[in-house]
């Protein structure tokens, strides 16, 4: 099938037309279109923090995690940028969508926007790899119809970046029209941009977008909407995961060697039917090709050349 | 063995001869004290010694008495390997070769500096062990700060025999000579006269070739430690000819990957030194230039990627920077350029051209980020020299879509950054030369400054490629930005203070309540407004004259195009263009073309659900952000003409789902409340109820857009919407239409709408509605149509809309 082809090939970093890829994002629009702001999901499910292009640690993550056939996952959002293979990831993770719906939640993080993959590789990442902006665009324009959040059995609110000021309840983001470029200011940008900090209120962001959060903003959040956590990514942890808040809080980062440089581990987090927490830890690996063969993870050069 | 930066004794500089004489005292080291040996002045000595046949030099530091000059205070030999430190600002401190310790504290900083500079210039040409430490303490005063000044630098064998531990001991010395500045610049310095490099070359291949692999990765490290000295001499050392091979070679292998070796030269061989021509290249040094950059371009992307941090990082975009600014001044200087956009002009095949689009759309993409007036160099000659027909062939012969697209996002380049700049070239190319006619449509009504508007239109209208579509929307948009305007014509940016003024698309101040006073405000500036304005107001006539009825046509029900016909996707882009103009253009002449064309209209039939949701949805948006303008004759329009009839059809069948359609329609119905209770003010406030003349005030806020608007949908709509009173928003909607309907009552103020109970039917209560802003236009024309006569002609246009 061509779905499966097209799954394969992107696993092994290889080239997909540009008109296969503006179908792949023509029905992941579709799909999209039909979700709400802040989806529901079921345990037992997996969720995954930042991914930054790193197509082969994206893999592994799959294989430590038991792969899209068996297990649920929710994304929580920063698919593109940094790393080497941002199309690639994005791609792949569209594709599983497509093929498995209900196991795939991909939820929106700050580098899903037409400005930032400006300047943090992914736009050139295209530039390089077809000589033209199309596909950077076509995938633009599903940035615009991911969801902003996701709960799981109503307990568990996944955020890629955080909390809002101008969010106390779930019923407020519903009213978001996410379909946009993320705003600099507001209940949607804040959800992508802020970080939890220990803080007494509401505080200024270094980041220049969204804001601090503290514990007492996590524990009125929490009661609020009768949940038990929040599930985030966002920064970069050594360690893989970070609770934080007497576990009201837990940031997951899984892109392993972050960068290729950071030298981290990262984690995923499994919820199982009880709501406990089960991280997996995983490293960087070294990448291979389509027939196994040993790769150097980078850039690709530009393609033709005119004097 | 290791060389030092030992220079020939005998080459003394000519001029480097004995010392003014500085005042100074005298102190020597004695039972731990430093005894005060007396005041004197200090000169350095340099004397001619004869050894046998040989006349050497040697050097003193000599200081003689000020009370009587025949005295000697001290006579000390510059020899061996004495480590002279000078302490802060005035003193010089050592242990001479016999073990004692001096000091020499001068009155003046400027004294010692003297001496200083002497010992340094000794060191270089006499006594090469000798060194001159600087001693300071440091910024937070705790402790000190050593940094070498002059003395023996350590500097890799240049031995034609290379082996593993030269190698391991030239990378210890390139690491630690990084530290200080001094032993770091001898070390370029030594990098750059000696032809070391190719030394490590010459290894490498005899190390790949006997599969020395502790060599090999030796090699590579060193290299990256020299690059890590970010030095732009050794830098472009590197990727010259002699040397890229070589160099890329070694950096094939890397300790981070011990068991793989990349195949950079193989790319290179294949694909690098494969630049295509397409016509000749004469000039060799350019051709290095181009080579380099791209050379560079390959390190820093590919080679480097993982290892280059943000100081290197700068460093390789300096000088990539440098050398695209050469070739982007090369090119406009050189014939080059005529004969490429000769290529058009002629009959060559189709391929040549195709070459030449690729190239001058790699130029155009070098030249992005060159700075700003380099750009408007570059781009107002490439107009100049025929990018127009450039373009007419991309747009009229070329039928390959990429070729198009590379041909759009090169001009987007250049509208991005003056997007006045093809038109005014273009107007003044048309006073002496014709030019050729070969687009569509109906050209002869086309103004040659809407052409390029003309030639993206039917583009977009016509080509099918998604990609391209989106290019020219985003070219479109930028050529109808106003704030793009804002760049000046001679590629300064001039601050034209009332440019706003003919676009008055400010909303925030043309529509707090009763929209119309900004919009004479704007018109009361244009009174003033510069030459450049009455361009641009020329320019944004001729686009909704010549431009926006073709471009828009597929949106008029006049134009009786079946919409069912039409791709979904270029509606879209259409009704987004059509958002753009009503939001960002001059608000009387973007609403009179949207209003006398009928657009609205056609927008609310395209939220029916024979459309696609992207559209449905886009449509929604597209009213969400014209209702947003808090404009009366938007306003009224719409509900007269039951427009948003289909946003809540589509709310009805979405009703009890959470998906996209919801969001959108429960942002525009958030809007709407929260308008109400902005212009409404105190409505809810209590203690306004009990006062009459309160209440009638509110109630004249009452009347407002959003209110009315708010009337509308509660009152055909309210039972949908009562569906969604979880929403705060939605019970204030709700708590709005009870209040505005008690005032009103109570007041006893007899209005059409007060009279339609919810329970008539829509028909009524539209007739009514319509009735209503009738009225209000009559009122506001009475009052307010002393004004130009351009305002007046709108105001016809609205009856004529409203009435119709």
């Amino acid at each position: 099938m061509e779905l499966e082809k097209t799954i394969r090939l992107l696993k092994e970093g290889k080239h997909l037309s540009e008109e296969r890829v503006y179908d792949i994002c023509l029905k992941s629009q579709e799909l999209l279109i039909t979700e709400g702001n802040v989806t529901h999901v079921d345990t037992p499910v997996t969720i995954c923090g930042d991914i930054h292009g790193q197509l082969h640690d994206l893999l592994t993550l799959f294989e430590k995690s038991g792969g899209v056939e068996k297990t649920r996952y929710v994304f929580l959002g920063d698919f593109v940028d940094r790393g080497f293979y941002s199309l690639e990831s994005f791609l792949l993770l569209l594709c599983y969508k497509i093929r498995y719906p209900d196991r795939i939640t991909l939820i929106r993080g700050n580098h899903e926007t037409r400005q930032i993959t400006k300047v943090y590789g992914f736009y050139d990442e295209v530039m390089r790899k077809y000589g033209n902006s199309n596909v950077w665009r076509y995938c633009c324009e599903v940035f615009d119809y991911l969801s902003l959040g996701a709960i799981i059995n109503n307990r568990i609110f996944c955020v890629h970046g955080g909390l809002s000021p101008d969010v106390s309840t779930i019923n407020e983001i519903k009213a978001i029209d996410r379909k946009q470029e993320v705003p600099h200011e507001g209940a949607m940008c804040d959800l992508l941009w802020s970080d939890p900090d220990d803080v007494d209120k509401w505080s200024l962001s270094p980041r220049g977008a969204g804001f601090l959060f503290g514990s007492n903003e996590v524990e009125e959040f929490l009661h609020t909407n009768g949940f038990e956590l929040i599930a985030r990514a966002h920064q970069l942890v050594m360690e893989g995961y970070k609770e934080m808040f007497d576990g009201g809080l837990v940031t997951v980062w899984s892109a392993p060697n972050y960068c290729y440089r950071c030298g981290n581990v990262a984690a995923v987090l499994k919820i199982d039917d009880q709501l406990e927490r089960n991280y997996t830890i995983f490293d960087a690996v070294q990448p291979q090709d389509g027939v196994g063969n040993a790769i150097i993870p980078t850039k690709q050069p530009q393609m033709d050349y005119f004097l | 063995m290791t060389s030092t930066n030992t220079n020939n004794q005998n080459n003394v500089d000519e001029s480097f001869s004995n010392t003014e004489p500085k005042r100074v005292k005298v102190y020597v080291l004695e039972n731990n004290e430093w005894k005060d040996n007396g005041t004197g002045f200090c000169t350095g000595e340099i004397r001619d010694v004869e050894e046998g046949d040989e006349i050497t030099k040697s050097a003193y530091l000599v200081v003689s008495s000020e009370d009587d000059q025949k005295e000697t205070l001290l006579r000390s030999k510059v020899e061996g390997n004495i480590e002279y430190q000078r302490q802060e600002e005035t003193l010089i401190v050592w242990k001479d070769l016999n073990g004692n310790d001096i000091a020499l504290s001068f009155e003046e900083s400027i004294g010692c500096d003297t001496l200083c500079e002497f010992i340094i210039q000794v060191q270089r040409h006499i006594e090469n062990s000798i060194s001159l430490i600087s001693v300071k303490s440091s910024d937070n005063g705790i402790g000190s700060v050593h940094e070498i000044v002059a003395g023996p630098v350590i500097l890799p064998s240049t031995d034609k025999d290379q082996n593993t531990d030269t190698l391991y001991d030239a990378l210890k010395i390139v690491n630690e000579n990084s530290i200080y500045d001094y032993m770091k610049n001898e070390t370029i310095e030594f990098i750059l006269q000696s032809s070391y490099i190719n030394l490590l070359i010459d290894h490498f291949h005899r190390a790949e070739k006997g599969k020395m692999i502790k060599d090999l990765f030796l090699l590579s490290t060193i290299i990256k430690t020299l690059i890590l000295y970010n030095q732009r001499d050794i830098i472009e050392l590197m990727v010259d000819d002699e040397h890229i091979m070589g160099i890329i070679g070694i950096l094939e292998y890397d300790t981070e990957f011990p068991n793989l070796k990349a195949n950079h030269r193989e790319y290179l061989k294949l694909n690098g030194p494969c630049f295509k021509e397409v016509i000749p290249l004469e000039n060799k040094d350019l051709e290095l230039v181009v080579k380099k950059y791209f050379r560079l371009k390959f390190l820093k992307d590919v080679v480097l990627v993982r290892f280059l941090d943000d100081n290197n990082l700068n460093s390789f975009m300096d000088i990539i920077l440098d050398l695209k600014t050469c070739i982007i001044d090369w090119l406009q200087t050189d014939p080059f350029l005529d004969k490429i956009m000769n290529i058009f002009s002629t009959d060559d095949d189709s391929s040549k051209k195709r070459d030449a689009i690729r190239l001058l759309h790699q130029y155009v993409g070098m030249s992005k980020d060159l700075d700003p007036i380099d750009k408007t160099k570059f781009y107002r000659t490439l107009v100049r020299k025929g990018l127009f027909n450039v373009l007419s062939y991309a747009f009229s012969q070329e039928k390959d879509s990429n070729l198009r697209i590379l041909a759009t996002d090169l001009i987007i380049t250049i509208i991005e950054h003056d997007i006045l700049l093809i038109h005014n070239i273009q107007n003044e190319k048309t006073k002496d030369t014709a030019i050729d006619d070969n687009f569509p449509p109906a050209s002869d009504a086309i103004t040659d400054d809407m052409k390029l508007l003309s030639i993206l239109s039917t583009i977009l209208l016509s080509d099918k490629s998604p990609g391209l579509m989106e290019q020219v929307v985003q070219a479109l948009s930028t050529l109808l930005h106003p704030d793009g305007c804002l760049a000046g014509t001679d590629g300064e940016f001039s601050n034209f203070s009332s440019i706003s003024s003919i676009n008055g698309f400010d909303v925030n101040d043309s529509d707090n309540s009763y929209g119309m006073d900004g919009i004479f405000n704007s018109i009361d500036r244009d009174n003033n407004e510069t030459e450049a304005n009455k361009q641009l107001k020329i320019y944004f006539n001729k686009f909704y004259s010549q431009i926006a009825p073709f471009l828009f046509k597929p949106l008029m029900p006049k134009a009786n195009i079946d919409c069912s016909e039409l791709d979904d996707f270029l509606l879209i882009h259409l009704l987004k263009l059509i958002s753009f103009i009503a939001t960002e253009h001059t608000r009387l002449i973007s609403r009179k073309f949207i209003l006398e064309n009928g657009i609205l209209k056609t927008l609310s039939q395209l939220i029916g659900p024979t459309h696609i949701l992207q559209l449905r949805l886009t449509a929604v948006r597209c009213f969400k952000n014209i209702l947003n303008l808090n404009d009366k004759y938007y306003h009224r329009y719409i509900i007269s003409n039951n427009l948003v009839d289909p946003i809540f059809e589509l709310l009805k069948d979405n009703l009890f789902e959470d998906n996209l359609a919801t969001s959108c329609i429960l942002d525009l119905l958030n809007i709407v409340s929260l308008n109400c209770t902005l212009d409404s003010g105190k409505e809810n406030d209590q203690n306004a109820k009990h006062n009459l003349t309160e209440k009638s005030k509110s109630l004249n806020k009452a009347k407002n857009n959003f209110t009315i608007l708010n009337k509308h949908i509660i009152g055909k709509y309210g039972s949908i919407i009562k569906e969604l009173s979880s929403f705060p928003f939605i019970r204030e909607m709700f708590e709005f239409d009870r209040i505005t309907n008690e005032i009103e009552k109570e007041l006893d103020i007899e209005t059409d709408i007060d009279r339609i109970s919810p329970n008539d039917t829509d028909t009524n209560k539209s007739d009514a509605t319509t009735e209503n802003c009738k009225r209000s236009y009559s009122e506001l024309e009475t009052s307010e149509n002393s004004n130009s006569n351009e305002d007046v002609s709108k105001f016809e246009l609205d009856q004529h809309v409203v009435t119709s």
